[in-house]
């Protein structure tokens, strides 16, 4: 055997554990549920291959697309403002605030809480009628909102008690993006007389574009595969305003054990997560070579 | 009864399955025996004073029972029916497990249940109320016992009720207030209460919403006809049903996230304080006990052309695989013997399945004095009601009534709509 084949065994011999857990447990996983998707089935016993149905149905079914149009939703308003947020607050945070050790801590600490818990809080605080928010808006003679009946500020809701959750994440990758930015390029920028906004928008935000093209890519996956807050703060409700893919295909697979039907909506779910891993893909590649 | 929506902690406990395989799921350790020899696997969910009474059913039987044990799984609800449903779709489930009767006929109807009719005894099931026997059927045999149930009665804030005015509330299920007279106290309390409180909560959240059916029944409707497929909910009574529940929502009688898929439980409003009366199961005697800090009583749910309520708790039943169906069905017959079952029902607040029972009475250990109430309530429940929530097809009925129901109650779904929306999605479920 040659050196090179010697490396190349050696090599296979180290990613095997990876490759063989990966294997168990998402590969194969992943094609069974292909496999299902393509049958009707209710979970015990064999299916019925039924071809592509399940996916027809989908096309024809409401609450999918609903469920899809609140996910995409859900993504566009999430992924921006957690980037924005944590982008806001890693500037704050890496100047010469006081106690600005104590403050990092504080807004990363809700990465360490589950989501289920954050959904709990987000139940105690968004309840119409005892909840906190209600409680103050009462205390202030403010306007009564109702967070958990009209389809808007329930999704709102959502959004914000994600937002909670996420910004620290964003903020402790754009916080270390910032300590890698050379501070002679803040100088040259003062020297030809930018201002606080202009170093803001022709520094800061163009040397944070390796943070911010990874934030992007994270912020839509995790968005995509929104469950917990969902499920626990409003159960896709009122009316599924805040029905979202997951939660949809945990229904209709463990409630209405119609698995074929939701095996089919996580392959949709696999394909647009695959199709914005691609084109992270390739957009990275672009980016090497202009580099 | 906890609501599936709760049950999503299971997901998190799904990348664990093949371990709870192994460490929860009680193999079957059965030789084949058919004597009273061998070892049953029971896994249940419960709260503590159930599997106390469980744990001690469990030792009657075996110092009963030469040679037979029964081991005891005790789970989190959470994770119960995914836990289940893995063991059984992997052919290891345990023996025995516990199951609610709106999901019996799930499983019943996908043979996964014992169908016990070769191995009770004769006459075993006479011993049950009509009611109860029922929703332990499929397609005509036995696939369980009714271990107990449960059903909703009014719990109501004596002072608030004083203070509204309402001096009396029915004492006998005959003296239920009429729905109108319902509406009545509902709205004479609205006038008397502050305006960020409502004069009711009605217990429908979640797979709760099968407690909306208690309407239909008592507006003497159906939601299948006895054929158990054909939808039977575009009637009179669907719309009487509809209409009426839906106007608690439109008059303010509820608050409004009283809904379906609302995460606020209707015993968490009243609890807050948010509401005065509420619709609730005995189960939550002991809870309101130790936390509801004003007076409080128990009466019977309003009536219209008869009275009527959900028929909850939970069956027994065994798995079709199992390897000592004769051993199964002796446990089942044992923890389902009188005495048993009193001492079940009486420290965990439920309700007993066996006629004998209902007949003479129990005395839950906490608010004994409110026994009467809840059993003369669960006596409105009819075999033909309950009958129908044992349908094979009820997991996806939920489904479709929570999506209908929500849509009149909080959106502007008219009646007619609503009962296209309810009959069609029953007749997709069934078919």
């Amino acid at each position: 055997m040659t050196a090179r084949a010697r490396e190349a065994w050696a090599g296979y011999a180290f990613a095997a554990p990876t490759l063989l857990l990966l294997g168990v447990f998402v590969l194969l996983p992943l094609g069974g549920a292909m496999v299902i998707s393509l049958q009707e089935t209710n979970g015990f016993g064999d299916g019925t291959f039924v071809g592509l149905d399940n996916y027809q149905r989908l096309v024809q079914d409401p609450v999918f697309w609903r469920a899809t149009l609140n996910t995409a939703l859900y993504t566009v308003l999430v992924t921006p403002a957690a980037m924005a947020i944590g982008l806001g607050l890693a500037l704050l945070l890496d100047s010469a605030l006081p106690a600005r050790g104590a403050l990092r801590s504080v807004l990363i600490l809700p990465m360490a809480i589950s989501g289920v818990a954050t959904a709990l809080m987000g139940v105690l605080i968004f309840d119409e009628n005892s909840g906190f928010l209600t409680e103050v808006a009462r205390a202030m003679g403010l306007p009564q909102v109702d967070w958990q009946t009209h389809g808007p500020a329930a999704f709102a809701s959502v959004v914000i008690m994600t937002l909670w959750w996420r910004v620290g994440f964003n903020m402790l990758i754009y916080l270390a993006g910032l300590q890698g930015v050379a501070h002679e390029l803040y100088e040259a920028a003062r020297l030809d007389g930018a201002n606080a906004w202009q170093r803001l928008r022709h520094v800061t935000v163009p040397q944070l574009s390796n943070q911010s093209f990874f934030l992007v890519i994270l912020n839509i996956i995790y968005s995509f595969q929104v469950f917990d807050i969902v499920f626990v703060m409003t159960g896709g409700g009122p009316e599924r305003a805040t029905t979202v893919l997951v939660t949809y295909a945990y229904d209709t697979g463990f409630v209405t054990r119609d698995q074929g039907y939701a095996a089919a909506i996580g392959v949709v779910l696999l394909a647009v997560t695959l199709v914005v891993t691609a084109l992270r893909w390739r957009a990275q590649r672009r980016r090497e070579e202009t580099e | 009864m906890r609501l599936s929506r709760r049950s999503f902690l299971a997901a998190l406990g799904a990348a664990a399955t093949p371990a709870a395989l192994g460490g929860c799921a009680g193999f079957s350790t059965g030789s084949g025996s058919s004597t009273a020899e061998g070892t049953l696997s029971f896994t249940t969910w419960g709260t503590d004073a159930e599997l106390a009474a469980l744990r001690s059913a469990i030792s009657a039987f075996e110092a009963a029972n030469d040679g037979a044990s029964v081991e005891l799984n005790a789970v989190p609800y959470e994770q119960m029916f995914t836990n289940i449903d893995a063991q059984l779709q992997a052919g290891n489930p345990p023996d025995v497990f516990r199951v609610p009767y709106y999901t019996f006929g799930s499983y019943a109807g996908r043979d996964q249940l014992l169908d016990l009719t070769p191995h009770l005894s004769d006459g075993f099931a006479d011993r049950f109320t009509p009611q109860a026997w029922a929703a332990v059927q499929n397609g005509g045999s036995p696939y369980g016992v009714p271990h107990h149930t449960d059903t909703s009665v009014i719990l109501y804030d004596v002072q608030a009720l004083a203070d509204a005015g309402i001096d009396s509330v029915p004492q006998t299920l005959e003296e239920a207030w009429t729905w109108e007279e319902f509406a009545d106290v509902a709205r004479r309390l609205k006038e008397s209460l502050p305006s960020d409180q409502s004069p009711f909560a009605y217990n429908w959240q979640g797979n709760g919403v099968t407690r909306w059916l208690s309407w239909l029944f008592e507006a003497d409707g159906r939601f299948l006809e006895e054929d158990l497929v054909t939808p039977a909910i575009d009637s009179d009574a669907g719309a009487a049903a509809v209409e009426f529940t839906t106007s608690f929502f439109r008059d303010g009688l509820v608050p409004r996230n009283n809904s379906i898929s609302s995460s606020t439980y209707a015993a968490d409003s009243w609890f807050a304080g948010t509401v005065p009366m509420v619709f609730a199961g005995a189960f939550l005697i002991p809870d309101a006990e130790a936390t509801y800090e004003r007076e409080w009583a128990a009466t019977f749910p309003p009536r219209d052309e008869r009275s009527a309520g959900d028929f909850g708790g939970n069956a027994l039943v065994g798995t079709a695989q199992t390897e000592q169906p004769e051993l199964v069905a002796r446990f089942l017959e044992f923890v389902t013997e009188a005495e048993q079952m009193r001492e079940f029902c009486a420290g965990s607040s439920l309700l007993p399945t066996r006629a004998d029972l209902v007949e003479e009475g129990i005395e839950f250990d906490v608010r004994p004095e409110l026994s009467p109430v809840f059993l003369q309530q669960s006596s409105a429940v009819l075999p033909q009601d309950s009958g129908q929530v044992a349908s094979p097809d009820m997991s996806s009925i939920i489904t479709v009534l929570q999506d209908g129901l929500e849509a009149s109650f909080l959106g502007d779904a008219d009646v007619e709509t609503t009962l296209a929306t309810l009959s069609d999605g029953i007749e997709a479920a069934t078919q």
